[in-house]
Order: structure tokens, then sequence, then C-alpha cells
């Protein structure tokens, strides 16, 4: 599949050492649609939307926040904890706005899935529907992320 | 397929035009010399063609940027009054609509093409770009650092306690560009021919990895600083002091140069750490306990290990407030840290009765 120019742009700022030492992308050879278009197929066996997931995700993330970013257990079932740092990274899809570098780490008690996103995962997630390719460190499985989270 | 076809070669048609576009300037455009007027009190002549952030820097004044000039930081902010042409869609991204309405520009995108006025904060001034060779490197925990850059050209700082610079990250191996990341300096003011920062390493970072795998004793850096205006301010009220992680730097740094110069407000620092393995620099708080009989030192542990054996305070810091603070309409608050901690501890300290415009703070956020 040819990439349009914005497209290989978009790609090209998703590579390792541009925005992060390890990238977006992990080892996934695979064209940002297809990454973005076999993920969305596997959320259709969920009843969940790219929407649910990040408002999900979101809540989570200002729980832990509001909790002074202390470990904390959330309705009796997650435990969150979060890392902040100084500055901000921004979207490789050029977006307006910068997300915060941190990394949000929830186990979910009751089935003991553990899942790590960053602020700006929610944000590839509730616009892109790209939850970054194969073998990236915040790579998203979307069930593991469902079964996680709700 | 035609229409297919008709907007395929359309593309290619456009892309050629641009090209042809790019090419031409750069071999036939001359704007000549150029005049940037900086605040109507400086006169810059410069090259035209070139941008405004790079014309700027090469005239030493240091507008932040910490992507380089690539336009992917939005931290190059200048107000352009003329010359500047239309705000393009590189910029848009960046800019809220208050910000164009008021002139603002991302000096990386705007390329000089005829004389310019400009205005820019009056303390960017004193912003230098230092050659620096790494000193030393001192480990202080598994994931923190304390870097000291002896500086060579100029080789001389002049900073307030609390103050950051920005450190240049060179091209290396996880790296295919140099960036520019912003760290608190923890040394004392007074050193001036050095400055010390205080590095937590952030994962996938680029700057940090550099620092925590690659950095080396003898490596030449460039910085450039300093910025900010997180700085004990000249009053004789109580000082709570609070941190964490990699927030410990500028406290470092007011901390030090408070007992230099026997300041006799009393401050209590408050020191927040996940487990025994995150604190650091222990010994020297204590030791400034030891130098200067109203301060006071308050690590507190919110997930201690049960290895640590930690008998110290564990849990929130904000519940130890009151315990420490004797008088709050005369306390003032400096806080450094991430979003969270900043708005839970400010919000418990203005009910404790700390005047909210006494409270200052450098969020990581």
């Amino acid at each position: 599949m040819k990439l349009s120019p914005e497209e290989k742009s978009i790609m090209d700022k998703m590579q390792a050492g541009i925005l992060s030492t390890d990238g977006f992308l992990g080892n996934d050879q695979r064209h940002l649609h297809e990454i973005i278009e076999e993920d969305a197929e596997k959320l259709l066996h969920f009843n969940y939307s790219l929407e649910q997931i990040a408002e999900r995700m979101r809540y989570f993330t200002e729980m832990s926040r509001e909790a002074y970013d202390l470990p904390v257990v959330i309705e009796g079932k997650y435990a969150v904890q979060q890392d902040i740092w100084r500055g901000r990274v921004i979207c490789p899809y050029n977006h307006k706005g910068s997300y915060v570098k941190a990394d949000i780490r929830l186990k979910n008690l009751e089935n003991q899935i553990e899942v790590r996103w960053t602020p700006l995962n929610i944000h590839f997630i509730e616009v892109h529907g790209f939850f970054e390719g194969i073998g990236s460190k915040y790579r998203l499985n979307p069930e593991t992320l469902i079964k996680a989270i709700f | 397929m035609i229409i297919l076809y008709n907007i395929l070669t359309a593309t290619v048609i456009s892309g050629l035009l641009a090209l042809i576009l790019v090419i031409a300037e750069y071999l036939f455009a001359n704007y000549g010399d150029c005049k940037i007027s900086v605040n109507n009190k400086k006169e810059l002549v410069v090259k035209g063609g070139g941008n405004l952030l790079n014309a700027l820097a090469e005239n030493k004044i240091f507008i932040p940027s910490a992507c380089g000039g690539r336009g992917s930081c939005g931290f190059c902010k200048v107000r352009v009054l003329a010359g500047g042409g239309p705000v393009l869609p590189t910029e848009k991204p960046y800019l809220s609509a208050k910000e164009i309405s008021d002139n603002v520009r991302l000096s990386c995108q705007v390329k000089i093409r005829q004389d310019l006025q400009i205005n820019i904060p009056e303390e960017l001034f004193n912003i230098k770009k230092f050659k620096a060779r790494v000193k030393e490197i001192i480990d202080y925990t598994y994931d923190v650092k304390g870097v000291t850059f002896e500086l060579i050209e100029p080789n001389i700082v002049e900073f307030k306690a609390g103050q950051y610079m920005q450190l240049e990250s060179p091209k290396y191996e996880k790296s295919k560009q140099s960036v520019s990341r912003a760290y608190s300096i923890s040394s004392i003011p007074d050193m001036k021919n050095a400055v010390q920062l205080i590095i937590r390493r952030v994962p996938d970072g680029i700057c940090t990895t550099w620092v925590h795998d690659y950095m080396k004793v003898g490596d030449i850096v460039n910085l450039t600083g300093p910025f900010g205006d997180f700085f004990i301010r000249d009053t004789d009220a109580d000082i709570i002091f609070v941190a964490g992680g990699s927030g410990k730097a500028p406290i470092k740094s007011m901390v030090e140069f408070a007992e230099k110069y026997e300041n006799p407000r009393k401050m209590t620092y408050f020191f927040g750490a996940r487990t025994l393995k995150d604190l650091y620099l222990t010994e020297d708080f204590r030791e400034h306990e030891k130098k200067m009989k109203d301060f006071t030192y308050v690590p507190v542990l919110s997930a201690p290990d049960p290895d640590d054996q930690w008998e110290g305070k564990t849990g929130y810091i904000p519940p130890y407030f009151a315990e420490y603070i004797r008088e709050p309409k005369n306390t003032e608050a400096y806080l450094c840290g991430s979003p969270g901690m900043i708005s839970a501890v400010e919000k418990e300290l203005v009910k404790l009765g700390v005047p909210k415009d006494k409270v200052y703070y450098d969020s990581f956020g």
C-alpha cells in the first residue's frame, strides 16, 4: 500500500529515535492503516467503542493523579500507580497540544491482568484508533486492555 | 479509474510544482540584509532567508526550544508585530486563537524575508548558550543522576536558585536528531563556573537515555539558560518546600543557598518518595539541619517495602503540614513535581490558611 506524503510524515515521526527512543511502531512492518484496521477488527468482538476505552483510561489516570500520584486501589478492584516526569510529548499526527510524560500502570486485582499506558496512548486510541505497533513498549493489545480496565 | 488517474496526476503535478518552488527559492531568492527590531530597543541586521529562531540565536538571543527548530515542540513563541507574513499551517496546532490575534508566532517557522519587528520577554536577554564539559556524574538512585557541567564558553553563569537550564543531547545510537530538554539546576548560584543538574531517567526519553546510558565524564555538551521564575521571594515568611523525584533539584539549590547566606527564615522541606531506594541526598539534608537551626528535613515514603524497615513518616505528605506550619498566613510554599502532587498540596495548604498567592511551583506537567 502506497503512503501519502502526510502518512509518510506521520510514520516517519513514529520511528524509533524521533519523538522517543523506541518510537511507536515497535518491530511491526505493517502499514499504519493495517495496524489500525486489524485492531479495529479485534474490537468488534467486544462491546466497547474507542471513546469508551479512552474515557476509562482517562478516568484511571485522573483518579491516580488526584491520589497524589501515589499507588491507589480504585473501585476496590484496580491497583493503579503513576509516574510523571518533567516535559511533554507531542502526537506524531501533528495535533494541537502536547501530552504529559507519564507512565500509568494498572493491575486488575480480580483477573491479575496488568497494562501500562501513557497519556499519549489515550489520545492515540480515542482520536486515531491506534494501539501502537506490535513490539512497541507501550503497545496495548485491545483485548488485554479491555479485560484489564472494564 | 479515470477519477483515480486524475487525482494521481494532480498530486504528482502539485508535488513537482512545490519541489520546483523550493529549488527556485533556494537558488534564486535573495532577500539581502534584513533588520530585526527587538522590543524597540535593539536592532539586529541579519541575512534574509533563514528562520527567526536561528537568526536570534546567532545574535545571542536564545528563545526556549525543545526540538531545535523543527516545529514540533511549540516552545519558541515570540510576538511578531510586523514583517512575519501569515501564520503557517505548521504553526497553527501550537497557537491558541488569542495568541494568533496577539501576533504570537513560532519563531522557528517565521522565515525572514523582510524587516521584522518583534517583542520578547525581557528576561530572555539574560539567556546564554554555554559550551560545557561533563565534570562529574553521580548515581543518586537507580534512576536519578546528578551531573556536574564545567562551563567552558562562556565560563560563568548567573542564575537564581530554582531556575533551570536546557541540555542538548546530540544525535546518538538511540536518536536520529539532537533534542533539548529542561532540567532544574541543583547547585548553588555562587559556584558560577559550573552547574549541577539532577536528571531522572524517563522511559523512552531521548535526552535522559543519553545522559544515563551514554554520557561520560569529559564529554563536551551544550547548555542554554537560565530559564524560569521559580525562586525564593525576598520576604521573612516561613517556608514550606515540597518535592518528589527529580523535583529535589531546585530545592537543593535553594536550601544550600540559604545555608551559605545564613538565611534565618524557618524552613521545612518535605520530600516524597515511594520506597527507600527512591530517597537520596538524605545525609546532606541532615547536615543542613545541623547547620541551620530553623531548617527541618522531612522525608515521607508513600509505599515503603517491608524490607526497608522504614521508621519515618509514611503515606501522604499533606497530613503532616499542620505539625510544622506555625503561622499559615505568614508562610510561603515552594513546590516542585508532578501536577497531581502540586494541586493536592496546594489545596491542603490553602485549606490550612496559607495564602494561595504565596504558593509558588514548578510543575512537571
